[in-house]
């Protein structure tokens, strides 16, 4: 009898095992969510941006990875917001913690310590 | 057999129904000789009639393709900084050249997603919300396709079973909640899931995953 539970119970385990999603590799915090609250209502920027300050923080305490991506966005809002000094930095921070992103961050690098007229993005500075 | 391993059996068999792999595997012989070991999503092309699908279908996209392994562009900055550069109209940028995408922003891959159905239908007091989507990624570097994914997601509420004219009330209350406020966002969910996690036709392991160039058994 508890031969046989345990034989379910070892069979249940294995097949969970097979098709669960694994274990999370990131912590991504409320990203996704905050992000489709912003989509659906522009209103919630502010949200949005604590949302991946929040991302950055908590990894930093934790001694983990930044999710790829996740400096990036977060220092897009800031240069939306003419901080543009806190965007390049956190690009840099991208660049250095994903490579893949090197072509990319540099060119926006750029453009964010070019003054304003700068020409991929329109500059949101006073 | 006896009753318990009978159940054993038959759980098991329910278990492999709900995760079971599509039967023909995909061809990863081009995917294989590129590796590719970062993916940017571009626009989502549109042919649903909710103007906002695609916007909400991309707050689901990025963190299932980067816990597979891969470096994911961030999608909100890349959709600004096409729409910034006269790049927002998504048809024009599937139309367009991967190549060209890679070398602005340096990517390996391109994922190219269109909705083909993101819908809430009421029939027979009852409403049904679809999602259904096709996903390609195509080298940045030889603009070839390298995979390719169609999943098709039906959600339908659970029906009252108390029956009578209780459960007709309670179904129809159901489906108008349904209806006016339909939540696509696990359908979303489980669409991407079920693209990108399944063995024989979902994505092989990306660069940052303990697997990555290991799995040519599955992939």
């Amino acid at each position: 009898m508890s031969v046989h539970r345990l034989l379910i119970a070892s069979a249940l385990l294995v097949l969970a095992a097979g098709c669960a999603t694994q274990k999370q590799r990131y912590d991504w915090g409320t990203y996704d969510p905050s992000l489709y609250a912003y989509y659906k209502d522009p209103a919630k920027l502010g949200e949005l941006s604590i949302s991946l300050a929040a991302v950055i923080d908590a990894a930093d305490k934790n001694h983990a990875i930044v999710p790829p991506g996740i400096y990036a966005e977060y220092g897009y809002l800031q240069m939306q917001q003419g901080k543009n000094r806190a965007a390049v930095d956190l690009f840099k921070q991208e660049e250095t913690q994903w490579p893949e992103s090197k072509v990319f961050m540099d060119r926006m690098i750029k453009v964010a310590s070019t003054p304003v007229g700068g020409s991929a993005v329109p500059s949101a500075a006073p | 057999m006896n009753r318990l391993s009978k159940l054993a059996f038959m759980s098991v068999i329910v278990l492999s129904a709900g995760c079971a792999s599509q039967p023909q595997r995909a061809d990863y012989s081009q995917f294989r000789s590129e590796g590719p070991r970062s993916i940017l999503v571009v626009p989502v092309i549109n042919k649903s009639i909710d103007v906002n699908a695609p916007d909400y279908f991309l707050a689901t996209i990025a963190t299932p393709l980067a816990e597979r392994g891969y470096y994911v562009f961030p999608v909100n900055m890349v959709k600004a900084v096409l729409a910034d550069d006269g790049l927002s109209d998504s048809n024009l940028v599937h139309a367009g050249d991967p190549r060209r995408l890679g070398e602005l922003f340096g990517t390996d891959a391109v994922m190219y997603i269109s909705i083909e159905r993101w819908d809430a239908k009421y029939v027979l007091l009852a409403t049904t919300v679809t999602v259904e989507l096709n996903y390609s990624i195509k080298s940045a570097h030889t603009g070839q396709e390298l995979w390719k994914n169609h999943q098709l997601v039906v959600y339908r509420p659970q029906q009252s079973s108390s029956g009578g004219l209780a459960g007709l009330i309670a179904n129809a209350i159901v489906a108008a909640i349904a209806k006016a406020a339909p939540n696509y966002m696990p359908l979303a969910h489980q669409a991407n899931n079920g693209a990108i996690n399944v063995k024989g036709t979902g994505l092989p392991a990306g660069p940052y995953d303990g697997l990555f160039g290991k799995d040519a058994a599955e992939y």
